[in-house]
């Protein structure tokens, strides 16, 4: 049963010290303590197998009804194959245990398939629907998570662990915090940020709706948070006291600030300490590196001048280059060397080497004002870009002294690799059709933009046009003296994404337009152009093997960075300390009203419920509080929400059928002492759910036969007594697994990035149009695919798989004529079935008949009737196998477990 | 609110005939019911009765409206050079704005007033303003409902689109369409009930989440159709290299197998039903087609609906199209012009020149919409088919930035016009300030607008619900007023 947490090992309070504790709380059954409820007296039955039967016994004889028989023994182990793995059973999992003579045979195939680590995947597809896991941000951009996936594979592994409920909830808000902190706690924090967020909301200029954005992204947290663990409705609150439930809006604020510290983000997935190492040794690796790369600086500068020398006399440039009105040469200093236009660093921008060094967290360069009006104007600046995978940065930016407009040489901003002269709104930008950027790091880029009198703006790269010039709609700017100035790293003030990372060598301001000709003068005579082989040539013999030596040596401290392994990043969000939280009038961000300190649900009665923690917290005390409240066994909400949504899981329906909702207007319980007995037996067990699903199917009532009994059914057609076992559909991804494992096409591998049905078409949004990939990476389990919002999967959409920014604890099991075509026309269901057709004529090679057989069992965990076989066999011999495999799959009974 | 999430079903239902065919899909509605509706509704005891479905083919009340065309102009109309005339913006134009508080733009740029580059006049018998950017659509004006006094809650593209389709500014709850395929179920079976027609150019930002059903079960998302293409909806043709008669024998079989199980498993709702659904689909492969074949359409009907121009004619084809889904039975079709945001721009998104974008933009859709309304209207379907024309925004009195000629979105206030199906026609309701920032007179929320949209369709929007997470949901959240004065 593994290890019990400290917080587990109390007994549950019960009986008359828990009602006095509840004194003055609410009288909501979910609310009440959990008291262990005595077995229903009634006569001997030989039908009950363990407790779990008893209860529902009692009430199927209250309403004269008599539990059914139980199942065949083929239906039994494909019904249980399906329910613990989501997969079916193959014909000889099926045989050996119909031909298994042990008493125990059941139970030690719910002992093989709970080991089964497609155990995980099956109930880990369920609670990712509860936690709304979804990999892109949805809204407008919904642009790709790329290590969001973490957090699902850490999901499957502890289910597959059978870790402790208790460590489970308390991980997912709070497992970044709690001692000792690993990397499995940083993950399972995800919780708070895999749903939806809003990049374009977050990031626009209107700080009211900023406002409102971040209180919707909050109120999805505490709603899932709340309906997750504790199937309360607590985002209701967010206007108003909650309608129904004992739910003040105080508590929404009281929770909202245990969570107000919680940003969406990626982070590294490690420990601060093991950050903390790291940091000190590439620190140490990089002063190395930085010596060595400014001895070798001095000697390229040397053989730089030594060849400008031999050029042209000294003091005369070799060619005609253009003055600039300011340069920045960043030789020790910030100075303007022409202007006055003199530079200070912001950020962890420095000067190295020669070069002013931006590293993309708000390091930059500003200048002093402009000095005089500039309208007509030429920006230069060579630049070495760390990475070619950035994007929004800038080289050069001319903005005005608010940061409202600007004209700048942007990097990546629009599309991949690409430079653009950037603009506000991007009024006088265009996508040009010129080559991605290829110059790796370190190596010196000429880019220059020309913005003439005439509107005209033109770009270059090293000398050369750079795509085509263009005309904005709207007038050239006007940039006026004491009101703009310069930056260099930085797009703009009050953008997202404006930082650049990488290396500025020089940067100049013209106050006119350059000709084509003058750019490429000045290209040529910076000397930056120049080849190495010229530079190396004019250094003396001794010069030359210290170079050597020099490169040598930086390529093995290089060397030595890059083999440190990088740290891995994760969608796990970001923390900031936040601001005491006020509690908001109406739910009105202009509107706040008191301040309230961190806190959980006042109707709820843990002692010691009322976290001792200020308004002004630190945000991990403030977590921590609430993973504890939450986790504590006199917390009577989290264990009858999980027992129901294990109950609901195994036989379709929940004992109360509104499985994330135990509040006052959900559904009551069917089966209220059997519920709590449940929940009782949870913390017992020490919150091991493994043990509890093992007691739910072994139970008699799972296994029913689903046969539909006339009487019971004329008295409780809804089976809310549970007189069968209800049938019921697959869900989409069960139907997708099951035609690739019986196809014999599954690749079962566990875990790691999804893969991705789809094409992503980015800029700025990105929009994903679906696509079938008959590869083997994409023949994986599909809570393996990538779910993204704006683009559906047309199979799994139709079969009801939810949107996955939508909190869904139920699943909707219709049946549509869509579903119909998809399963008749989609290319993967007719591949599948060729595939399966193929198989089971390799696996039998006794002719058809045999085929037709092994056919059956793959699909149907039986043998074909004989009615079945024979016209099977004549549609096979007439259209060919693959007809039949086609149909197989089409099947009612293929696509329901019963 | 009450604590019941009880089905919509006050009223008298609509007539005996009108609820069997309006409750035909209702296979998917009636017998399939059982297995979702079952968590649709709160239990509160053990019921005897399989729970029934809780609205299809019901009304509260007798409905004017019976299908609606929602079209969607993405990126933002400004209604300050669509609909609101605002001579004061001429008077005070490059003058700076004072007094409105916060800006409320997205980008926070203001700059200076900005007249209308197009000149406005009264149209039709009504006397309503219109712009000479729409000169189509001001033909028709007599037969508009035109609300100058619309109020968004978010000036963020998406979020204001979701909550002009769903109600909601976030992803994942059910747009109108969805709704009313929940509500209503479909007039007949052998379409969708709820199709979108995405602009030819492109999907519009956040993609399927504008015509999601969100907790509202499957059967009532709206279905993507693009005509054109070998298959308009997704999966409807068999692929080539299957053999009709090797089909017509898989399908013969596999009813065949249903059957024989359903012999052996007495008494399960699910399998007729499933069986039907194939029937159904074999049905939908030959209707489909039919009605995305505009070919048969006479070349003045095309040419109505601008067709027979390149600029408007693949957003023309689109508006034929929905009134021949229309009627073919379909209860909802939303229409989008105009696509994601990017470069170039093909939506209404205004930012850099206002004119050089509205103009193209208008160009695509003014004479198919103008054509779509004198069509309906010829046909008689006018009367009883609701048309709402939609955006999700307006766009600023001011340019965005110094020395532009664009305008930022702006959220509150904008245009949005009904026609037909019980809609005020030649009527204008609500007005703005002087300059168009605020509404002034007779604001309607997008709560409102939806509750007037449901009250028009035969719905009392407090009664249309669906549980979910806790609380009885709604299009209209916890809001929503009926706006009468939209009401002819």
């Amino acid at each position: 049963m593994g290890e019990r947490s400290r917080w587990s090992a109390n007994k549950v309070f019960t009986g008359r010290l828990a009602v006095l504790l509840l004194a003055g709380g609410d009288d909501h059954w979910s609310l009440q303590p959990i008291e262990r409820p005595a077995l229903p007296q009634l006569e001997r039955s030989q039908w009950p197998r363990n407790p779990v039967d008893w209860f529902v016994l009692a009430q199927l004889k209250a309403a004269g009804l008599d539990p059914g028989p139980e199942a065949d023994r083929p239906a039994l182990i494909r019904r249980l194959t399906f329910d613990l793995t989501g997969l079916p059973p193959t014909p000889e999992e099926i045989d050996a245990f119909v031909a298994d003579p042990d008493p125990d045979s059941y139970e030690h195939q719910v002992d093989r398939l709970l080991a089964s680590p497609h155990f995980g995947e099956r109930f880990g597809r369920m609670w990712l629907d509860v936690a709304r896991f979804t990999e892109s941000q949805g809204f407008e951009y919904d642009k790709l998570r790329e290590r969001a996936w973490h957090y699902r594979d850490w999901v499957v592994a502890s289910i597959n662990a059978d870790l402790p409920y208790d460590r489970f909830m308390m991980l997912q808000v709070a497992g970044d915090v709690l001692e000792p902190v690993a990397r499995e706690g940083l993950v399972a924090a995800a919780l708070l940020v895999c749903g939806p967020w809003d990049e374009a909301g977050n990031g626009q200029a209107n700080e009211t709706q900023k406002a409102i954005t971040r209180q919707d992204e909050l109120e999805d947290l505490i709603g899932t948070v709340c309906q997750a663990f504790l199937g309360m409705t607590v985002h209701c609150a967010r206007c108003h006291d909650h309608k129904f439930d004992p739910i003040p809006q105080t508590d929404y604020y009281r929770m909202q600030s245990v969570f107000a510290g919680v940003r969406h983000g990626e982070r590294a997935l490690a420990t601060a300490a093991e950050i903390d190492v790291r940091e000190a040794r590439l620190a140490e690796i990089a002063r190395r590196q930085a010596l060595l790369e400014g001895e070798l600086a001095v000697l390229d500068a040397r053989g730089r001048t030594r060849v400008l020398e031999r050029r042209a006399p000294i003091g005369q440039p070799t060619v005609n280059a253009p003055v600039p009105r300011s340069r920045w040469r960043f030789e020790g200093d910030l100075s303007d060397e022409i202007g006055s236009l003199h530079g200070r660093l912001e950020g962890s921008a420095r000067l190295e080497r020669g070069r002013l060094l931006v590293d993309g967290s708000e390091s930059h360069v500003i200048t002093a004002p402009l000095k005089v009006d500039v309208r007509e104007k030429t920006l230069e600046a060579w630049v070495a870009l760390e990475t070619l995978d950035q994007g929004g940065g800038a080289a050069i930016s001319l903005e005005t002294g608010d940061g409202q407009v600007f004209d700048a040489i942007v990097f990546g901003e629009r599309q991949a690799r690409k430079w653009i002269a950037g603009s506000n709104g991007f009024e006088r930008t265009r996508d040009l059709d010129a080559a991605g950027e290829d110059r790796g790091p370190g190596e010196l880029v000429q880019m220059a933009a020309v913005y003439r009198a005439d509107g005209v703006i033109q770009l270059y790269r090293n000398g050369q046009l750079y795509g085509e010039s263009w005309t904005p709609s709207s007038a050239p700017i006007d940039f006026r003296a004491g009101n703009a100035h310069l930056l260099f790293g930085m797009r703009h003030r009050g953008g997202a994404n404006a930082f650049l990372r990488g290396e500025i060598e020089e940067a100049s301001l013209y106050d006119r337009a350059l000709t084509d000709d003058e750019v490429s003068q000045s290209f040529e005579a910076s000397g930056f152009a120049m080849s190495e082989t010229e530079r190396v040539a004019a250094l003396t013999p001794a010069e030359q093997i210290e170079r050597s030596r020099l490169l040598t040596a930086i390529v093995e401290v290089r060397a030595e960075r890059d083999g440190m392994p990088a740290l891995e990043l994760g969608y796990v969000g970001r923390r900031e300390q936040p601001v005491p939280t006020a509690l908001l009038m109406r739910g009105d961000v202009k509107s706040p009203g008191e301040v309230v300190t961190p806190g959980a649900l006042s109707c709820v009665n843990v002692p010691f419920g009322d976290f001792p923690i200020a308004a002004d917290a630190p945000e991990a005390d403030r977590r921590r509080a609430f993973a504890f409240w939450l986790a504590d066994p006199h917390n009577p909400l989290p264990a009858r929400v999980i027992m129901n949504r294990l109950w609901q899981w195994h036989f379709g329906r929940g004992l109360v059928s509104t499985s994330s909702d135990l509040g006052r207007s959900a559904s009551r319980p069917t089966h209220p002492e059997l519920l709590d007995w449940l929940a009782c037996e949870l913390h017992e067990r020490g919150w091991s759910l493994k043990s509890l699903h093992r007691t739910i199917v072994t139970s008699a009532t799972y296994r029913q036969s689903s046969v539909c009994e006339r009487r019971s059914l004329a008295t409780d057609a809804d089976n809310l007594l549970l007189w069968r076992f209800a049938p019921r559909r697959l869900e989409a991804e069960m139907v997708r697994d099951a035609i690739l494992k019986v196809s014999g096409a599954l690749d079962e591998r566990i875990g790691g990035p999804s893969f991705r049905p789809f094409e992503a078409l980015p800029f700025p949004a990105n929009t994903y149009r679906p696509l079938d990939l008959d590869l083997p990476g994409f023949r994986r389990r599909s809570i393996y695919r990538m779910n993204v919002n704006s683009g559906k999967e047309p199979l799994l959409d139709v079969f009801d798989c939810p949107d996955p920014a939508i909190r869904t604890p139920v699943r909707g099991s219709t049946t549509t004529p869509l579903q119909a075509l998809a399963m008749m026309n989609d290319p993967f269901v007719l591949r599948e079935a060729e595939r399966f057709a193929n198989r089971v004529l390799d696996e039998t090679d006794g002719g058809l008949p045999a085929a037709i057989d092994r056919a059956w069992r793959c699909a149907l965990g039986r043998a074909p009737l004989e009615t079945e076989a024979e016209e099977a066999l004549v549609l096979a011999r007439e259209h060919g196998l693959r007809l039949v495999t086609w149909t197989l799959f089409n099947a009612t009974e293929f696509i329901d477990v019963r | 609110m009450s604590a019941d999430p009880a089905p919509p079903r006050a009223g008298a239902p609509l007539d005996r005939r009108d609820f069997l065919r309006e409750s035909a899909i209702g296979l998917g509605g009636i017998a399939l019911s059982w297995r979702f509706e079952r968590d649709a509704r709160a239990q509160q005891a053990p019921s005897r009765l399989p729970s029934q479905a809780p609205s299809h083919g019901y009304s509260h009340f007798p409905p004017r409206a019976r299908r609606v065309i929602q079209i969607f102009c993405a990126g933002g109309v400004s209604h300050l050079d669509t609909f609101d005339f605002k001579p004061e913006l001429s008077r005070r134009h490059g003058s700076e704005l004072t007094s409105k508080g916060e800006n409320k733009g997205f980008f926070g740029q203001p700059g200076r007033l900005m007249q209308s580059p197009y000149r406005f006049a009264q149209h039709g018998g009504c006397g309503t303003f219109v712009s000479s950017l729409l000169p189509g659509i001001a033909g028709v004006v007599d037969d508009l409902c035109v609300v100058r006094s619309m109020v968004g809650r978010s000036n963020n593209h998406t979020p204001a689109t979701f909550q002009m389709n769903s109600g909601f500014a976030l992803n994942g709850f059910p747009c109108m369409g969805a709704w009313l395929s929940y509500g209503l179920g479909a007039h007949g079976e052998d379409l969708p009930t709820f199709v979108v027609l995405p602009d030819p150019r492109g999907m519009p930002a956040g993609g399927s989440i504008n015509w999601t059903a969100g907790f509202l079960p499957a059967q009532h998302q709206g279905v993507p159709l693009v005509p054109g293409s070998a298959a308009p909806i997704h999966d409807l043709s068999t692929p080539a290299e299957v053999p009709a008669r090797a089909r017509a024998a898989g399908r013969i079989f596999r009813d065949r197998l249903d059957r024989m199980l359903e012999a052996r498993v007495e008494g399960e709702a699910g399998l007729e039903a499933r069986i039907r659904s194939y029937e159904l689909a074999a049905r939908m492969q030959i209707s489909v087609p039919e009605a995305v074949d505009i070919d048969g359409e006479s070349a003045s009907t095309q040419c109505l609906y601008g067709i027979d121009r390149p600029e408007s004619a693949g957003f023309g084809r689109n508006c034929l199209l929905a009134r021949r889904l229309l009627e073919r039975g379909v209860r909802f079709v939303q229409l989008w012009n105009g696509g994601a945001f990017g470069s170039p721009r093909i939506n209404w998104d205004g930012h850099e020149n206002l004119r050089e974008n509205h103009d193209a933009q208008a160009a695509t859709m003014d004479r198919p919409v103008a054509g779509l309304i004198r069509d309906l209207k010829q046909r008689g379907l006018l009367a009883d088919t609701l048309v709402v024309w939609t955006t999700e925004f307006g766009r600023g009195p001011s340019t965005q930035g110094l020395d532009s000629s664009g305008r930022d979105h702006h959220p509150d206030a904008f245009t949005c016009f009904l026609a037909g199906g019980g809609s005020r026609a030649g009527h204008v309701h609500g007005s703005t300030d002087e300059v168009g920032y605020f509404v002034a007179e007779d604001p309607v929320t997008i709560p409102d607008f939806h509750a007037t949209l449901l009250h028009l369709l035969g719905i009392d929007h407090q009664r249309l619900t669906f549980h979910h997470n806790g609380t009885a949901r709604r299009l209209t959240d916890v809001h929503g007023e009926v706006v009468t004065g939209l009401l002819a």
